[in-house]
């Protein structure tokens, strides 16, 4: 073939306009890290919960880059404190997805916050997967690339249902929230699920959190026969005041609700510590002790890996930082065999992640279902016994 | 039940009063209604917790350095939030000054405390039951309150300044009385009386930061219903308050309590719209 000067021309300028448009960079970019955002609340009234879920994601990161990142290449967590703040949450989010053009988000690691956050992050077609409770917080229709790797408030409540009628074999249940958001939508979304199951709900009703006193509304649990008692609400002062008062009235009934039921803040109000004997909050089986006081095998070795790393347990909570383990590792097999683009990630976490054993739980989405928790894997445990970061099964589960 | 109608009735009603009487107080030497009241009584519970709880003080340096923080505060607000709008009171800018000041004490003690509620220490090792601190400890510091300020109005120089200023403020500056001087010790003693009141109702209500909105909307309704100004009108609207809300518990459950109680509370206005222990002032036309 003849080369003519204007073929020499054109060529030049292809192979020119090649190089500004990046078709030769590809040889340059594997080497570069692959930046994944990553939302926390460090600082705030949330930061507890994202301190915690940040020491597991921190340590799944280290470890996989130590052991030489995804197909050579780091991955840089682009972290934003969202301070506990929906606001400041949808500026990190925009932030992560237009300047940064991160491909996958983990978090942010609190509802309030995902909830100011889902849509953004939905328009700008960015993977997501957070660990948030409540249940609109996945959407497929509306959020395709949003996965959740944690249970979802109806398994929360159906968990805490089935441990009260079929494991406790109380019939007679109370069912009192605090008159919040949460609250209230856990009180209606409960009630008929406990029904369902052949509970008989005596009394339920929503109160004030502030309320100081809640004797009224225990004697109407007392009167109408109740045989355990199930609290809804993230309010310690409230919760307290629920233990405070059965323990004033001489009563035992149990009580079994929601995660807050076991923090040290709950146990800090309370008028003496014998008072948090029979309650049981919610938890989760691979991350409690088992009657002998063991946790399973392969948690056992997670707690090793974490002492090895200089990660203190004492506190904070187990499954936090389990939480976090397994959101990191989820993001990171999705780069790692699905792809770097966010529809790559989203298709692999439909098509692949079955049956996928975490630390935290067992995870399976479908292209139908982005709720991947297991519900087997939650459970009540007993409040008063926490240890290390992690409480003992709640009595009746083998 | 009545015993525990009357205990937590009487003990939370004791509580709106003093917090009425701290809206009083101010209002008495500024015509300003501070709405820092109820702020500042959560601060006495918060206050108290860290420096028995959290610090280890003993109870009575923790009780005096919280009751010092308290007059500092209420002269903050005094020059932060007071001062500055009284020439243009007209325009009721002080309801946006004094939220203002309340909004930022309260993001600070979110930022720096706690947004959760914290246990108060037991200050008195009497009880359980009635005898609880929770329960008669707000009732003595009420009774105490009401005590001094009507010894300070009758017995004391500055009390009846205090009286004059209240009374007809261009009058008493006319005297040569230093009115700002003594509203900044009203605000002052404002503050005080709001401290002392977090802590005494410490034990029944927990240091929580969800006590100042509470306190700041529950301690103004014995003002309106007592008659703006009137100490004796906010203590007995505090207690029929507290006790009513207690009754309301108990017949009608807590979700409707407050419903029942701002029921009541219209009813009353509309009866009496000066409230209860106020006069009807003529207006010049």
């Amino acid at each position: 073939m003849k080369v003519t000067r204007r073929k020499a021309l054109t060529g030049g300028a292809a192979v020119a306009a090649a190089a500004a448009t990046g078709v030769f960079k590809p040889a340059l970019a594997n080497s570069e890290p692959i930046k994944v955002g990553y939302l926390p609340a460090f600082t705030g009234p949330s930061s507890s919960t994202g301190i915690g879920i940040g020491r597991g994601t921190e340590l799944a990161i280290k470890e996989i880059n130590d052991a030489g990142g995804i197909k050579g290449r780091k991955i840089e967590l682009i972290m934003r404190d969202t301070q506990s703040d929906p606001t400041k949450a949808v500026n990190a989010a925009a932030e992560l997805t237009r300047r940064h053009k991160v491909p996958v988000i983990w978090g942010p690691l609190n509802s309030g916050e995902s909830a100011a956050v889902m849509a953004n992050i939905a328009r700008d077609k960015v993977a997501h997967l957070h660990p948030c409770w409540v249940d609109t917080l996945i959407d497929i229709k509306k959020y395709p690339l949003a996965f959740r790797s944690a249970p979802s408030n109806q398994q929360i409540g159906g968990a805490a249902n089935h441990y009260v009628v079929n494991v406790l074999k109380a019939k007679k249940v109370a069912v009192i929230s605090d008159a919040t958001g949460y609250g209230t939508a856990s009180l209606d979304a409960y009630v008929p699920m406990l029904k369902k199951i052949g509970g008989e709900v005596v009394y339920s009703s929503s109160v004030d959190a502030n309320n100081p006193d809640l004797k009224p509304e225990l004697l109407r649990m007392q009167s109408g026969g109740a045989q355990a008692i199930m609290p809804w609400s993230v309010n310690a002062g409230f919760l307290a005041r629920i233990i405070n008062t059965r323990a004033d009235l001489n009563w035992d009934v149990p009580i079994v609700g929601q995660t807050t039921l076991g923090s040290g803040q709950t146990k800090a109000l309370l008028a003496k510590p014998e008072y948090w004997e029979k309650v049981y909050p919610n938890n989760f089986r691979n991350l409690c002790y088992a009657a002998d006081g063991k946790l399973p095998p392969h948690s056992v070795e997670f707690v090793e890996r974490l002492k090895k790393a200089g990660i203190d347990t004492s506190d904070t909570l187990l499954w936090w930082v389990a939480c976090g383990y397994d959101g990191a590792k989820l993001v990171a097999e999705a780069l790692r065999d699905g792809g770097t683009s966010p529809t790559e990630i989203a298709a692999y976490w439909n098509s692949k992640v079955k049956g996928w054993k975490g630390v935290y739980g067992t995870i399976t989405f479908s292209p139908e279902n982005h709720n991947g928790f297991a519900d087997t894997d939650v459970i009540m445990c007993q409040a008063n016994s926490l240890k290390d970061g992690a409480f003992k099964l709640a009595p009746g589960y083998v | 039940m009545i015993e525990s109608i009357l205990s937590h009735g009487v003990a939370l009603g004791a509580v709106y009063a003093l917090i009425g009487i701290t809206y009083n107080v101010m209002y008495a030497s500024s015509r300003v209604f501070s709405f820092t009241a109820g702020t500042v009584g959560m601060l006495g519970g918060v206050l108290g917790s860290v420096f028995i709880s959290t610090l280890g003080m003993p109870v009575i340096v923790g009780f005096l350095l919280t009751v010092l923080a308290g007059a500092l505060l209420g002269l903050i607000i005094e020059f932060v939030a007071a001062r500055p709008v009284l020439k243009s009171l007209d325009q009721h800018l002080y309801v946006l000054s004094t939220l203002a000041v309340s909004l930022i004490l309260l993001q600070l003690t979110a930022i720096y405390f706690s947004t959760d509620a914290v246990p108060f220490p037991q200050v008195v090792p009497i009880g359980p039951g009635i005898f609880d601190q929770k329960f008669w400890l707000p009732i003595l510091a009420c009774v105490v309150t009401v005590g001094g300020l009507e010894y300070l109005s009758r017995n004391t120089l500055i009390g009846r300044a205090f009286l004059a200023i209240a009374e007809d403020n261009y009058a008493a500056r006319a005297l040569g009385l230093p009115e700002q001087g003594l509203r900044m010790v009203s605000f002052a003693l404002a503050g005080v009386i709001g401290v002392v009141t977090g802590f005494a109702a410490g034990q029944m209500m927990f240091a929580s930061l969800a006590n100042g909105p509470l306190l700041n909307f529950y301690g103004f309704v014995p003002v309106a219903l007592g008659g703006m100004g009137s100490n004796r009108g906010a203590v007995i609207g505090g207690l029929l308050l507290g006790l009513f809300q207690q009754m309301a518990n108990y017949f009608f459950g807590g979700v409707f309590a407050s419903v029942a109680v701002f029921v009541v509370f219209i009813v009353v206005l509309l009866a009496r719209p000066e409230g209860l222990a106020g006069s009807a002032t003529a207006r010049r036309v």
